[in-house]
């Protein structure tokens, strides 16, 4: 495997097969058809690399399968962080972050002129001034230095920001730190920090915990610079097969909208050319290339504020497969004294639903939403306690009547003629 | 400013850490890529450090074979631009007063001044969180988190009198091990062991929302214990074995939204079904049960006997609901 290495330029293409090996758990070799097998055993092993303890292998007569497998609730890092911690450089690029920040660490600010001298006068070091001039501009972006014209020349600072002085300085802030680098949202930045101050979480567990967010982080401060910008967005959705031309589409970003439920995470988003809201999942994204702005943003704004008010998820519903939907009402049965945590849970899990007492031990709940068929995942989990379905559509309550019927035949239950 | 930078990467990290001692040696380079690294990160790293040639010349190579620094100092530690925008959008999130007060959140916001936040709370809708999670602006709630949170870092022995999830009064003297939280819920909790005359008796979960009170007795909890034990304990004794069909894109539905579970997954490629095992906290039963059924017929429990009588129980009730019976 000459030129192997686990560093990584490109983080698509390891997205998608580190969301492979951690959804599925069961690919093999050939599942990856769209790949060459070079690239299948260079991604494989390199994952292999950064998640060491959690990888499992099966065998079975179709190859050997690869997975990664961990009860996240039970960890106290994302090992899939790792993922970017990969980046390859250059010899110049780990020199440079070393020296600049060698000779400017004195607190006293030089012009690129002043640091290619010293480079080469007291480190040895030869370096043109365009490579420094290039590294100086990364790191003034990235906040690492700092550049300020003086006359003519610009002049570069070291930023006065220590991440050890910070955690030192702000009593709680290292448990806030170590508490949020697991927590939803871009818990990979907090890594990062704990990882420059040399601390590590040993307080804190995620239950519920869908570490595979963390690959989908990439996206998302450009999503939400477009937001602030109020600018539009192409977004590239990864291909499912290798003779797939990926999809392109150009859409208008309002929120992200994540199920804590479901594991899914969604840019919820108007789309010009249907000119309709729609939601778009982030795992299917793999790269997003900012528009210009949208004039007609706020406009949109206030009509997506309004919409979304009447989702009970994250669809804003198809009208050609729901027709003109009406209100959906869900009636359930409780027994009042000795089940009141069942009113609760429906008080808590109702969203923008309304909860009425409509009879002894008879409670409906009572939904006008885009897409009714979106209650209907989260109402079979009150499955033995559905007096009736009443609006929706009738093709939900058929769907509806008939899964009960067939879980009732799968579970060697008694048929009864009398539901259809 | 990038997410997927180098100056973040473990490579950088590792030197960066042997760049703090003006003199290391081959040994210390080669233990510490392999504690820091990746796993096959040593096949490729130490080359790089060690002077060899086709090195990257951050140290030089000694007449005793010890090898020097060519920096000066040791590396300082620079909060980046990134990592300050997101410690900014942090100190907006209502939980930041569990760990810092006031003055201490203001402090930090002043001196972060000029920076935008990496994002806003109304960035992000959360479609499914449960309507009663914690309310973490609470001040009573504040103490007693912080009193947990306390006992978990000195493994202080605390009292606790709390209520249950049914409302029943109890209390008792605790050691807490770890902190959870889930977004699921909006709900922080302490695993814990209980007490009595200072041996476990038992392992359990204590919601900080439910704490009347909590004390600190003042004393220590010395034996030493296992996180993994204390799962182990509440780990359910055979997995839950599901049948998955592809029927409305189950397979890829039921694994995103079981992603958070140990799982082990067989395919039968001629019936392009999956069978799952997917391992829960005892605890957690009723919640894993009423997942599965809200797969409908897309997924079918096989076993442990006990969970699929359950569910049995509830969809013959639902049955007999739509027929009348």
């Amino acid at each position: 495997m000459a030129g192997f290495s686990e560093l990584i330029k490109n983080f698509d293409k390891t997205r998608e097969y580190v969301r492979d090996f951690f959804i599925y758990g069961c690919k093999v070799r050939s599942d990856f058809d769209k790949k060459s097998v070079r690239t299948y055993d260079d991604e494989k092993r390199r994952v292999e690399s950064w998640m060491q303890d959690y990888m499992r292998y099966d065998d079975s007569v179709h190859g050997r399968s690869v997975s990664i497998s961990a009860d996240s609730g039970h960890i106290s890092e994302n090992p899939l962080y790792n993922a970017y911690y990969s980046k390859s450089f250059t010899d110049n690029d780990i020199k440079l972050h070393f020296l600049l920040a060698d000779i400017l660490c004195d607190g006293k600010s030089r012009t690129l002129r002043e640091l290619t001298d010293t480079l080469n006068s007291e480190y040895e070091q030869l370096f043109d001034d365009q490579t420094v001039r290039n590294k100086l501009r990364e790191y003034t972006e990235e906040g690492i230095i700092t550049a300020e014209k003086q006359g003519k020349a610009m002049y570069y600072s070291l930023s006065a920001d220590r991440t050890d002085e910070y955690i030192s300085k702000y009593k709680g802030l290292a448990d806030a730190v170590k508490f949020f680098s697991e927590a939803p949202d871009l818990g990979v930045i907090g890594n990062s920090i704990m990882k420059s101050a040399g601390i590590k979480n040993d307080l804190f567990h995620i239950k519920h915990n869908y570490m595979i967010h963390t690959l989908e982080d990439i996206l998302v401060p450009d999503i939400l610079e477009a937001v602030d910008n109020k600018c539009g967005i192409t977004i590239k959705k990864f291909s499912v097969r290798a003779d797939d031309e990926p999809k392109e589409e150009i859409i208008i970003p309002m929120q992200i909208l994540v199920s804590v439920q479901t594991g899914r995470r969604y840019i919820a988003a108007y789309v010009p050319k249907t000119r309709r809201f729609s939601s778009f999942r982030l795992d299917r994204i793999k790269q997003i290339k900012k528009n210009s702005a949208c004039t007609d943003y706020d406009r949109l704004r206030e009509r997506y504020d309004a919409n979304i008010k009447r989702c009970f998820g994250v669809s804003f519903g198809d009208r050609h497969e729901l027709g003109n939907a009406g209100a959906i009402k869900i009636t359930f049965i409780v027994d009042e004294k000795r089940e009141p945590f069942i009113i609760e849970r429906l008080e808590r899990e109702k969203r923008c639903a309304v909860l009425k007492k409509t009879g002894e031990g008879l409670y409906t709940l009572s939904a006008d939403v885009f897409d009714p068929n979106e209650i209907m995942h989260w109402a079979k989990t009150f499955i033995g306690r559905i007096v009736s379905i009443e609006g929706g559509t009738e093709k939900i309550r058929r769907r509806f009547y008939s899964d009960i019927s067939r879980m009732n035949k799968m579970y060697g239950g008694v048929k009864n003629e009398l539901i259809q | 400013m990038n997410l997927f930078s180098e100056i973040y990467g473990t490579y950088f990290r590792i030197a960066a850490e042997l760049l703090e001692n003006e003199v290391t040696d081959e040994k210390t380079v080669r233990d510490t890529v392999l504690h820091e690294g990746f796993r096959d990160s040593v096949l490729f790293l130490p080359q790089k450090l060690i002077p060899c040639g086709e090195d990257l010349e951050l140290f030089r190579r000694e007449k005793d074979n010890t090898l020097r620094r060519i920096t000066k100092k040791a590396p300082v530690k620079v909060l980046t631009k990134l990592q300050k925008m997101w410690l900014k959008a942090k100190l907006s999130d209502p939980r930041i007063r569990l760990f810092m007060d006031e003055e201490t959140i203001k402090k930090l916001q002043t001196e972060l001044g000029d920076i935008k936040p990496l994002y806003r709370h109304e960035h992000f809708r959360l479609t499914d969180r449960f309507a009663d999670h914690d309310d973490y602006s609470d001040e009573k709630y504040i103490a007693n988190f912080r009193t947990a949170l306390d006992a978990v870092k000195n493994r202080r022995i605390v009292d606790i009198s709390f209520h249950t999830g049914r409302g029943k009064r109890a209390s008792g003297r605790f050691v807490l091990l770890k902190m959870e939280f889930s977004p699921k819920n909006g709900k922080f909790r302490a695993y814990c062991y209980l007490l009595r005359n200072d041996r476990i008796r038992s392992s359990g979960l204590i919601n900080i929302g439910r704490i009347d009170s909590i004390t600190d007795t003042g004393r220590v909890f010395r034996t030493p214990f296992s996180m993994d034990d204390y799962f182990s304990s509440r780990k359910c004794k055979e997995p839950a074995v599901i049948r998955v069909t592809n029927e409305r894109n189950g397979v890829e539905r039921f694994m995103l939204e079981f992603a958070s579970f140990e799982k082990h997954t067989v395919r039968d490629l001629e019936k392009n079904e999956y069978t799952v095992e997917l391992w829960y906290d005892e605890q957690d039963e009723t919640e894993v049960l009423i997942m599965l059924l809200s797969f409908g017929p897309v997924i079918e429990i096989l076993g442990p006997g006990k969970l699929r009588s359950q569910a049995k129980e509830r969809i013959e009730r639902q049955y007999g609901l739509l027929c009348g019976e």
